[in-house]
């Protein structure tokens, strides 16, 4: 497990339910926004919004939180011990979140 | 310039020096032991974390594109001016599949342009200088759009209208051009990146007041989309079609949907593509600022949303479109003038302070980028290989300003019916890099002569296809979609599908025939690993080929 370049293919096979979440939501984010027929409707009406706009507005907060998701499900695909993606804290700048695992 | 609202247009000059002055502060900022490297002015240093990241390459997105572009669109067609929102919406789900690859083997071995990772990964000079040439291209137009939205909002402003002289009414346009130029000389991307927080806090204000405050002028949203509505449907005279479309439709009225879907698509794929957007990557410290940045960036598209909107607010405001009418129907102008008749004047002078700042950013980032294409690979590569750190930045400085001159020759050429076509136009130019850039990431199977090959037909294709679009007023470079097969399409995805099928097809030649693929320094773990630092970056690794390796991907 501690050969970095054996790490990704392990990963995949080691977690093929979690990998294959994370495609299946990829691949539905990109297929519900894309496949315009599902929402090219200007009815029903949400409030003031015909619904090809309604559509548009509330896709956009539901993408971020499928690609939330998937982050979260990418960091089980890294074997204990490995250097957690998150980015550990370090001095130079306020962008690391101190959940990192120390290199 | 009799026409000028005094207020309007003191507010934007004080507006614009201010930020001016942040620019220039910005060479100063957390300052570089030596700016003269062009990973220092070119890449800010690769030290930037989440928070500017989002800044940064939320500024990608928000442009005179955004602001003019998309909502003159809406305003002159209806709902197809939505695929940018379905565009900025599809484009993170598909850019979080490959860009913290591009990320970790830029940063394993000291990659800063798109076209050094061609080089290393194909072992092909040929293939860089093609995509470099590219990208150098197609930031053009896309720069240009950034003239043209600037330009309407001076015009509505009153600025050089009253002379007829070609070059005194575009004087205003010049004067702007040539700061942003100067100060993007002086402190490389720093500025752009200090002055994105400017930018957008002035750009939250104005459209939030924006979106609440002028329905409620104008009658509130269901009388703004009916309005839309009513008017979409009604039966141009001129063309005996309807005027737009509502919502994007199928059938008799004229399909749009497909149109819909391949545009988003298409300018979804390109937009990391674009060498910009690879610099705003390329400067994040860390694997998991690129991953992260996908989750928070959308946020910036329900704005852009909002945005488009202002395009049918447009319409449900008879003094807005009698106004455009008067400008001779330059559906650019809609945006402005609905500003100026909705707010205060000092409000709207905010307002057009944001859009024009908003575009100025966005073409410095994008100068910056082309020119350190053009001085890594074209001039370190082919002209010079011993060229110091030191005149590679003096070299790009100059790059970026003779873009900018190639991009003020587009917005001068080509015709402004509507000017998100300038962006379409360079979308069909970037696109062509998909296969050797994104399957590059993941594969080696394509042989790099079938690469280049299928770019060069994709390319061909594209750019004659889009110069043979006309309409009743333009008889070329009129749109940026084609009827294929009975569809209106996307050219950028046609020519991509063309692209796609000749690299495919000659790839299996070259394999059958045995044809030297090259070689490949870049290493499999490299794609994923996630280095606290960047390996020092070693200037000899400039020129060095496959020689640089292995060593710098331990460098943490």
């Amino acid at each position: 497990m501690s050969d970095p370049e054996a790490r990704p293919k392990n990963a995949v096979a080691a977690h093929p339910i979690t990998s294959a979440a994370i495609a299946i939501l990829v691949a539905a984010a990109i297929f519900f926004i894309l496949y315009s027929p599902i929402y090219s409707s200007a009815t029903p009406k949400i409030g003031a919004l015909p619904f090809f706009y309604f559509y548009l507005l509330v896709y956009m907060p539901a993408t971020s939180i499928v690609l939330w998701i998937v982050v979260q499900l990418q960091k089980r695909l890294k074997p204990p011990g490995a250097p957690d993606d998150d980015g550990a804290a370090h001095s130079t700048g306020p962008a690391g979140s101190g959940s990192g695992v120390t290199r | 310039m009799s026409n000028v609202n005094a207020t309007t247009f003191t507010i934007v000059v004080v507006l614009f020096v201010l930020v001016t002055g942040v620019g220039f502060a910005a060479a100063r900022w957390r300052r570089a032991s030596n700016m003269m490297h062009l990973d220092e002015w070119g890449l800010g240093g690769r030290g930037f974390g989440s928070f500017i990241t989002w800044f940064l390459l939320g500024g990608d997105l928000y442009t005179a594109y955004t602001f003019i572009a998309v909502p003159a669109l809406v305003f002159g067609s209806g709902s197809i001016g939505f695929y940018a929102v379905a565009y900025t919406i599809m484009v993170f789900p598909i850019v979080i599949i490959f860009l913290p690859r591009l990320w970790s083997v830029c940063r394993a071995k000291g990659y800063i342009t798109p076209a050094d990772f061609i080089r290393g990964r194909y072992g092909s000079r040929g293939l860089a200088l093609a995509a470099a040439i590219t990208g150098i291209v197609a930031l053009m137009p896309y720069i240009a759009l950034q003239l043209v939205g600037i330009q309407s909002v001076l015009s509505v402003m009153g600025v050089g209208t009253s002379s007829t002289n070609t070059y005194l009414k575009d004087l205003p346009l010049f004067i702007a051009f040539l700061v942003l130029a100067i100060f993007t000389y002086v402190s490389g991307l720093r500025a752009p990146a200090m002055i994105a927080f400017v930018k957008d806090t002035l750009i939250y204000v104005f459209v939030l007041v924006a979106v609440f405050y002028i329905p409620t002028r104008l009658g509130g949203w269901d009388h703004i989309f009916g309005a839309a509505q009513a008017h979409f449907a009604a039966i141009n005279p001129k063309t005996g079609k309807p005027n737009g479309t509502f919502v994007p439709a199928s059938g008799s009225i004229g399909s749009t949907r497909f149109d819909f879907a391949s545009l988003a698509l298409g300018s979804a794929v390109a937009l990391f593509l674009y060498p910009h957007a690879i610099t705003g990557t390329l400067a994040a410290k860390r694997r998991s600022v690129v991953k992260r940045n996908m989750i928070y960036l959308p946020m910036y598209s329900v704005l852009l949303a909002l945005i488009a909107l202002f395009g049918y607010m447009a319409i449900a405001d008879p003094v807005t479109v009698a106004n455009v009418k008067k400008a001779g129907n330059n559906a650019q102008l809609s945006v402005p003038y609905l500003f100026q008749h909705m707010f205060p004047s000092w409000f709207a002078g905010i307002a057009f302070a944001g859009i024009i700042i908003g575009a100025l950013v966005p073409a410095a980032i994008m100068s910056i980028a082309a020119a350190n294409l053009f001085s890594r690979n074209v001039f370190t590569e082919f002209f010079k290989p011993d060229a110091s750190p030191h005149l590679q930045t003096r070299v790009s400085q100059w790059a970026s300003l003779v873009v900018k001159l190639g991009a003020l020759l587009f917005a001068v050429e080509l015709p402004h019916t509507f000017s998100i076509n300038l962006q379409l136009l360079g979308g069909i130019w970037i696109l062509q890099l998909a296969p050797m850039l994104i399957a590059g990431l993941f594969t080696r199977w394509f042989h790099r002569w079938a690469l280049l090959a299928g770019w060069l037909a994709g390319e061909i294709y594209g750019t004659i296809a889009a110069y043979k679009v006309s309409n009743p007023t333009t008889s070329h470079w009129a749109a940026s979609s084609d009827i294929v097969f009975g569809h209106s399409i996307y050219i950028g995805i046609s020519a991509l599908i063309l692209n796609l099928i000749v690299a495919v097809v000659l790839t299996v030649i070259m394999r059958a025939t045995r044809v030297p693929a090259g070689s490949d320094e870049t290493l499999p773990h490299e794609y994923t690993i996630d280095p606290e630092q960047a390996p020092a970056p070693a200037p000899a690794s400039v020129g060095a080929g496959a020689g640089a390796g292995a060593g710098a991907a331990g460098a943490d």
